[in-house]
């Protein structure tokens, strides 16, 4: 007989050997996948490898391609502590890369040292008050933040449509690409190694990662995030005004969301485009939850991220292995990470059947 | 001889270094009624929640009609035959009474819910529960919730019926129709376990095993004990009951003028209320459950707004005010439903006692200060006994009068000026009830107004100076607390107004 018992506490040993679980599990259905697609799995795992770690060069991409996943996975933690389950990331990392855009239109030929700072934080207010509408309309009418999320995220990506596609914004001779035309150099992030593009932007990543960690842990306002996750009744008899405190949340989910757009935006792409940010916010959702809703989760789970997706580049190139098959693993250690998530709060024994 | 329904031998289950139940062995007979009694945090539910496959017992075994058993979860426990009435309730809001309890019972992938609904309407006539089997969980009382919580036991026939505190969120006429239901259970046969803290309760069953630390101390026949006895084993000592003293009282503290506070419905939540206590007053909301006791301690503490109506504190306005604001004039707040609207189940006893003040004293530079919150935490856990392996312990892993004593912790220290509290003992065992109604005549004292809302018209007449009776949002009468008594608060609860008034 097979029995199953919930756990009193969960020790950090095993959760760690029930995530290497997920990850080994997951990677074992992907090889599936591939296998079934007539690919070769060893090949095929080989490359992707080889594309993520290889080189001083790969790890560092890895890392490029981290960064907006970590910022948009903080949004997640941020939100979802609070159990506020927006969808928004995508729409609010658009809605900064936008304003920060928009506030690069009027800065002209201001020095490095003060345009980037006004883009970031252009940027900031822009997915920051995307954010607070829909924290707005579920405070003030209950409109559920799942659907308001999802719907905004389809307005503010097709308004970027409009403005590319032959809008205002559009490059001159560049209509059928939907792309603004480059970026003047001192609008540009610096760069912390040069050749792969390794921008300010990660190190702002890994310092927001700090942040929201202490925020939660030792501020008044984390206090507030996790019990007003936990029991919102109790916050409000206590004189917390709840309301206030769903729109500072979604404040700042949507401005974390935001540097995710200016990453890419003004850190590795130097135009802004819709292509190169959609699904980011997507996937910051699964690193929110794959790193446990904990900040310091989110970072490593966008690191692994950031490196399967520069590594399936390399792949797709160099085995014929489809690169659609990365979101597809995405997906799948998603859906392990969860399960382990859930099942490491039980103990499971074998039991002979010597009762009734 | 045929054997007990139930037979317990040896049962022990810990939680880390917390012995919850050490050693328990008892049985019940079929047609029997045993009471569990015992301290706060003694294992009673811990007892309960390892018959019911809720829980695994570390070691000892568990016996239904001679046969042993071992349970590996709640539906599991249902098969059997063994039905639970949860100390907390386990309901859905969002759902039906129905819904509540055919969804996770029947088996199978489509639910009949028509026979379901014949059915559950049948046991609601047979054991004369008036409850509508098709009202949202969430727009019931405190009160119709816990007969929700029963007819979900009493929909499987049970063989064994286990009810955790059942009488707490009931009224005197709700305590004695349960009793009619338990002794028609009984007379089918029914083996039934009732763990309550009212002595009169105790002495209505057959026999009474009492619980201390997890061990059980001796079972007794009710017909050759006594409630003195019982009270010396559960606690180890006489209790004496506190009286009222008379300190004087002073100017009026906290006034209401006509305030009327909109309902749902047509009828108003609170109607033209007007009413003052004065410093130093206890002054007793009587009241069948859900006649306005909970919107009126809302609407002083600011929850709610009134419609209209003023209502004052020390002769300032505090209807136009906000919670916060109101609580650091220095008003207390007991709430009713303890883990609904006081507590954070999945927060420790440190930050569930600095609630509402973790941007004021618990805040140091922007930062919580930790070490002010442990130092918080320690002192009131040993001023209110409150049973915890330390301050970090989750309030939810508390047993549910240790959870009580949170609230009443943090609430006495904020409530320098006014004291509102809704059934703030219930729940608790008799060793605390006396230490709480001690608290209650130091605030008293100390010149705060104390208003109490509770079931136990018994207490509220020992407590209280005057007594204000709600009836349908109304304010019946207030009465002299040392001159009326039983009848004629009985008479105003039933909407009967009062004579001669005070
Ligand atoms: N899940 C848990 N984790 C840790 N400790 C627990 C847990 N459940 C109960 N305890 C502890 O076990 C002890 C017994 O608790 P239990 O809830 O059984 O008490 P009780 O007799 O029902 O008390 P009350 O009259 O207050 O309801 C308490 O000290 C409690 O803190
Ligand atoms: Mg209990």
């Amino acid at each position: 007989m097979i029995e199953i018992t919930r756990r009193q506490t969960v020790g950090y040993r095993a959760r760690i050997v029930a995530y290497l679980l997920a990850l080994v599990m997951g990677f074992a259905c992907t090889s599936l996948l591939i296998w079934l697609s007539g690919a070769s799995v060893m090949e095929g795992f080989s490359a992707l490898f080889e594309g993520a770690f290889g080189s001083e060069e790969a790890m560092l991409q890895s890392l490029v391609a981290a960064t907006p996943l970590i910022f948009t996975g903080l949004a997640t933690v941020i939100a979802y502590r609070a159990e506020i389950w927006s969808i928004g990331q995508e729409g609010q990392m658009f809605a900064g890369a936008m304003s920060g855009y928009f506030a690069s239109l009027y800065l002209g030929g201001a020095p490095m040292v003060v345009a980037v700072p006004v883009i970031i934080l252009a940027a900031m207010i822009g997915g920051a008050l995307l954010g607070m509408l829909c924290g707005w309309l579920k405070s003030r009418f209950a409109v559920n933040e799942i659907i308001s999320t999802v719907m905004l995220n389809y307005v503010i990506v097709y308004f970027l449509s409009y403005l590319l596609a032959g809008g205002p914004w559009t490059a001159e001779g560049s209509t059928s690409y939907h792309q603004t035309a480059l970026l003047a150099d001192n609008f540009r992030l610096p760069l912390i190694v040069s050749d792969v593009k390794l921008h300010i932007g990660f190190l702002l990543a890994i310092l927001a990662t700090v942040l929201c960690w202490g925020i939660l842990k030792f501020t008044p306002f984390g206090f507030e995030i996790r019990a007003l996750g936990a029991n919102p009744t109790a916050l409000r008899f206590k004189g917390v005004n709840v309301a206030r405190t769903i729109l500072i949340v979604m404040a700042v989910s949507g401005a974390l969301s935001a540097l995710a757009g200016v990453s890419e935006i003004f850190g590795v792409n130097y135009r802004l485009k819709g292509d190169v940010l959609t699904g980011l916010g997507f996937t910051g959702i699964i690193v929110g939850m794959i790193g446990g809703l904990n900040p310091f989760g989110a970072l490593i789970a966008a690191l692994l991220f950031g490196a399967l997706e520069n590594g399936s580049l390399y792949m797709s190139v160099l085995s014929d292995i489809p690169p659609a098959l990365v979101p597809a693993m995405q997906g799948i250690l998603l859906l392990f990470f969860l399960s382990a998530s859930v099942i490491v709060r039980y103990r499971v024994r074998i039991r002979r059947a010597s009762y009734v | 001889m045929t054997s007990p329904t139930l037979e317990v031998t040896a049962l022990c289950k810990s939680f880390g270094s917390v012995r919850a139940n050490h050693d328990v062995t008892f049985s019940v007979d079929a047609g029997e009624l045993l009471c569990l009694f015992g301290e706060n945090g003694a294992g009673k539910s811990t007892l309960s929640a390892c018959l019911t496959g809720l829980y695994r017992p570390d070691s000892g075994e568990i016996a239904l009609e001679g046969t042993p058993l071992r349970l590996s979860s709640a539906a599991d426990a249902i098969r059997h035959g063994i039905g639970l009435v949860h100390q907390h309730f386990v309901l859905v809001p969002d759902f039906t009474v129905l819904e509540n309890i055919v969804v996770g019972s029947e088996t199978g992938l489509f639910v009949d819910f028509a026979s379901a609904e014949a059915r559950l309407r049948q046991i609601c006539e047979s054991y004369g529960i008036d409850i509508d089997p098709n009202a949202r969980v969430e727009d019931l009382s405190v009160g119709e919730q816990q007969w929700a919580e029963l007819l979900k036991a009493l929909y499987f026939d049970a063989k064994l019926l286990i009810l955790d505190e059942p009488t707490a969120t009931l009224d005197v006429e709700g305590s004695k129709k349960l009793f009619r239901i338990i002794d028609k259970l009984k007379a089918d046969g029914v083996a039934i376990i009732l763990i309550t803290h009212f002595l009169e309760e105790v002495m209505q069953a057959d026999r009474v095993a009492v619980l201390r630390q997890g061990a059980v101390v001796g079972i007794k026949k009710t017909a050759e004990t006594s409630p003195e006895e019982l009270t010396r084993m559960m606690v180890g000592r006489d209790l004496k009951r506190q009286t009222r003293q008379s300190t004087p009282m002073g100017t009026a503290r906290l006034a209401l003028e006509s305030v009327t506070v909109e309902g749902l419905g047509e009828r108003p939540d609170l109607d033209d209320i007007s009413f003052c206590v004065h410093e130093g007053e206890i002054f007793g909301i009587a009241g069948v459950a859900g006649n306005g006791q909970r919107p009126l301690m809302e609407v002083i503490a600011g929850v709610r707004k009134p419609k209209s109506g003023i209502i004052s504190l020390d002769d300032t306005v505090i209807s136009s005010k906000g919670v916060h604001a109101i609580k650091s004039m220095g008003l207390g707040h007991i709430p009713e439903d303890r883990f609904a609207e006081g507590l954070v189940r999945d927060f420790s006893i440190e930050e569930n006692l600095i609630l509402g003040e973790h941007r004021g004293t618990f805040a140091k530079g922007g930062l919580l200060d930790f070490r002010k919150m442990a130092q918080n935490a320690k002192r009131l856990i040993a001023e209110f006994s409150i049973a915890a392996p330390s301050g970090e312990t989750l309030v939810g892993n508390l047993s549910g009068g240790n959870a009580q004593r949170v609230i009443l912790a943090r609430e006495m220290q904020l409530a320098s000026k006014v004291l509102l509290a809704n059934q703030p003992t219930r729940g608790l065992d008799v060793g605390v009830i006396d230490y709480i109604h001690q608290c209650l005549f130091n605030k008293k004292a100390e010149g705060v107004a104390v208003v109490i809302a509770s079931s136990e018209l018994e207490d509220l007449i020992a407590l209280c100076d005057r007594i204000g009776v709600l009836f349908q949002g109304r304010l019946m009468g207030i009465v002299d607390a040392r001159k009326t008594n039983l009848e004629e608060i009985g008479l105003l609860m039933a909407g009967h107004a009062l004579e001669t008034a005070v």
